[in-house]
């Protein structure tokens, strides 16, 4: 009975008007951003980037159109770069060419495009490292593959305008001269499917992830720590702790309403986001639910045995931000300094965040890998695609060094809670110097 | 007479080799009103806030209703209550929300609540008030309100620190008449105040510590007596002087 009255208590101080307000506008947030986004994201998918070309047909007509793609290129600020591709095993290939993709124009290309007046196929083979958004979006096979139409349109135009007849075939060949065939590849895995596709299925999938990680661990301490220092500064800490109710039931039940309070706020946030994510992809232009099979050829859908892992680093990180926030409420001297002292929980969780949204942490620089790695967070912000991507012995690590670390950090807080600490600690200890002088 | 509470050389550092508090010695029987009296920084709050469990002692012990604290923290923590120094309230609770929550916590059972509740109500006499926020409340107000919480569950033994301090005269008047009324009903009181001449009109008897030592305990009467003195504050004075702790 004395936990509930407790817990009902940290509830009501923790669901004020004011948490409440911020979980509206937050979602209201990110359903504009959405909007937004989806603006931006169809007006760079159109923008050209640059173009690998791998040319198996070789005959004057292919030589004309990529004469024709270089200039659609560098008239955009692309460039066009040819290679030569020896087998059809791309994982290979991309390898040996050290690219990250290839646009192939198949044998025989010629002699359907331009002989037979039929709809020709090319190729687009694209390598994905990372489910990073920015990592993969400047590579979109859709912007290779306009660019690569309207330089085959061109090329059949000026020819026919050369001789000066048309027939209604090749008009009607003209609406649609090429069809793309795209190929991922993930580790050693091939699947006919655009890697821009799954881009967006899976980022919609693996962004919820950080974004329920990064709303638990932001709203979970702040909220532990404003329980644990208003005590202090109010002064009614001395009060309740005086009391007949053990320690570590006043701790146990200001940590479940904060864990509590924060799962709301991160199912708010999910809904905001799915809201977000939805609008993105609308800029793209995806169907999804045929690709679901391709995604578990190549891997990039979680098992319930990886769902596990992931799971267990997110209940790690969450255990660690909050006894660090409970340490950081013992330090607080007043209202500012506590906020003040959010920051480095903030920060720690602001870095993997941000890169793990925009770029590929394992392809860092070295220096700045070891200062991400440090941080415990930015093992379960990589997670799901060291899950993914198997990337075993980071994940293994990861867990090793979080592991360890929550138990100093439960070790430091329980040796405050259960000492004096918890009344004579605090940041700064100009007072207490003083005191002790006298 | 049955003794409430009995302090048995209790010493507290808070700094390796410095004495907060050292040495204290004195015991308090039922009904009895004891009060610890000295400067500021003299180690009143420290020999409180050991006995109240909240801070570990560094030697000796103390018995509270047979209770050590050492031993069985959490049956002191249901012999006794505790109001600390500036002490202050949960600010976003009504006042009698406030007394609910805290007579839960002290509660062995619904029952209990309502009583404790009620006798609350009736001793901090805020009427009205009591469906207000606490953040509204005067400062005499909010220590009426803490007195009350503090004594609703009628504890073998209340604690508290410097219970008028930075009150007008009328409150603490009050508060002083109350704990009076109180401890002929046989609750037992240990206070603490730096204002000695206040402290003669509540206490049954005072115990004068300084530097951290119990240099003297005694009735008022007794010690101004033994002393030569007019008032406890000559008391502090000549007590201070013999024992060369100044
Ligand atoms: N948290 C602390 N850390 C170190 N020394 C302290 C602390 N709190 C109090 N002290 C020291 O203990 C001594 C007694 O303080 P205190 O018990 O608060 O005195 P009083 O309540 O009689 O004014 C003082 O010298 C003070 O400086
Ligand atoms: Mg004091």
């Amino acid at each position: 009975m004395k936990f509930f009255s407790l817990f009902k208590k940290e509830l009501r101080d923790m669901l004020n008007a004011q948490t409440i307000l911020t979980m509206v506008g937050i979602v209201a947030m990110l359903v504009i951003i959405g909007n937004i986004f989806s603006d931006s994201i169809s007006e760079s998918a159109k923008k050209s980037g640059d173009i690998v070309i791998c040319d198996m047909d070789g005959t004057d007509f292919t030589k004309s159109v990529i004469k024709a793609l270089k200039e659609d290129c560098e008239a955009n600020d692309g460039s066009l770069e040819e290679v030569e591709i020896k087998s059809e095993d791309y994982a290979k290939e991309l390898k040996r060419i050290d690219q990250k993709q290839v646009l192939i124009i198949p044998k025989g290309f010629t002699e359907l495009a331009k002989e037979k007046h039929q709809t020709a196929k090319i190729r687009f083979v694209q390598r994905m490292t990372s489910l990073a958004m920015m990592s993969n979006l400047n590579t979109g096979s859709s912007t290779a593959f306009e660019t690569f139409k309207n330089a085959v349109k061109n090329t059949i135009y000026q020819d026919k305008l050369a001789e000066d007849k048309m027939t209604p075939e090749e008009v009607k060949q003209l609406e649609d001269p090429v069809e793309l065939e795209e190929i991922t590849v993930v580790g050693n895995k091939q699947e006919e499917i655009s890697s821009s596709v799954i881009m967006s299925i899976c980022a919609t999938q693996n962004m919820i992830v950080p974004i329920i990680l990064f709303v638990l661990i932001m709203f979970a301490s702040q909220m532990i720590l404003n329980a644990i220092s208003t005590e202090k500064i109010d002064k009614t800490l001395e009060t309740l702790l005086s009391a007949p109710i053990s320690r570590m039931t006043v701790l146990a039940a200001k940590t479940l309403s904060a864990a509590v309070v924060a799962l709301l706020q991160a199912a708010c946030f999910m809904f905001g986001s799915s809201r977000m994510m939805s609008g993105m992809t609308s800029g793209i232009g995806v169907d999804s639910d045929k690709f679901d099979q391709a995604l578990k050829n190549l891997g990039l859908s979680l098992s319930a045995g990886q769902y596990v892992l992931v799971g267990v680093q997110m209940f790690l990180s969450i255990l660690i931000a909050l006894s660090i926030a409970m340490i950081l409420g013992v330090l607080a001297k007043d209202a500012k300094s506590a906020q003040t002292l959010l920051m480095p929980i903030t920060i720690s969780t602001m870095i993997p965040y941000c890169l793990s949204m925009v770029s590929d942490i394992s392809a860092l620089p070295i220096a700045l890998r070891a200062v991400v790695y440090a941080i415990p967070f930015s093992h379960t912000f990589m997670a799901t695609e060291n899950a993914m991507f198997q990337n075993t012995a980071v994940y293994i690590g990861g867990l090793i060094y979080q592991a360890v670390f929550l138990a100093v950090c439960i070790k430091i807080a329980l040796s405050i809670f259960m000492s004096d600490k918890i009344f004579t600690m605090s940041i700064g200890g100009k007072k207490d110097k003083k005191k002790k002088k006298a | 007479m049955e003794k409430v509470l009995e302090v048995k050389g209790l010493g507290k550092q808070y700094v390796k080799g410095v004495y907060a508090s050292r040495d204290v010695t004195f015991d308090i029987k039922k009904g009895e009103i004891f009060a610890l009296i000295g400067p500021n920084g003299a180690g009143k709050t420290t020999t409180i806030r050991t006995i109240a469990t909240l801070l570990k002692t560094t030697e000796g012990d103390a018995l509270v209703s047979g209770h050590s604290i050492l031993t069985e923290p959490e049956k002191v923590r249901e012999c006794i209550t505790y109001l600390p120094d500036e002490a202050g309230a949960y600010k976003n609770m009504t006042g009698r929300a406030y007394l609910e929550f805290m007579a839960s916590i002290y509660a062995k059972d619904g029952q209990d609540v309502i009583d404790y509740v009620n006798r609350g109500v009736e001793i901090c006499e805020l009427g009205e008030r009591l469906n207000d926020k606490i953040s509204s409340y005067s400062r005499g107000m909010t220590r009426k309100l803490l007195l009350a919480r503090a004594i609703m569950p009628k504890p073998d033994l209340a604690i508290l620190d410097e219970p008028t301090s930075g009150l007008d005269i009328l409150n603490a008047l009050e508060i002083r008449r109350t704990i009076k009324k109180l401890a002929a009903d046989g609750m037992s009181f240990l206070l603490s105040s730096h204002n000695m001449l206040e402290i003669e009109f509540v206490s049954d008897r005072v115990g004068i510590i300084a530097k951290g030592m119990l240099l003297e305990t005694g009735t008022p009467e007794e010690l101004v007596a033994k002393y030569e003195a007019r008032n406890l504050e000559e008391v502090f004075e000549k007590v201070v002087k013999i024992r060369e702790v100044l």
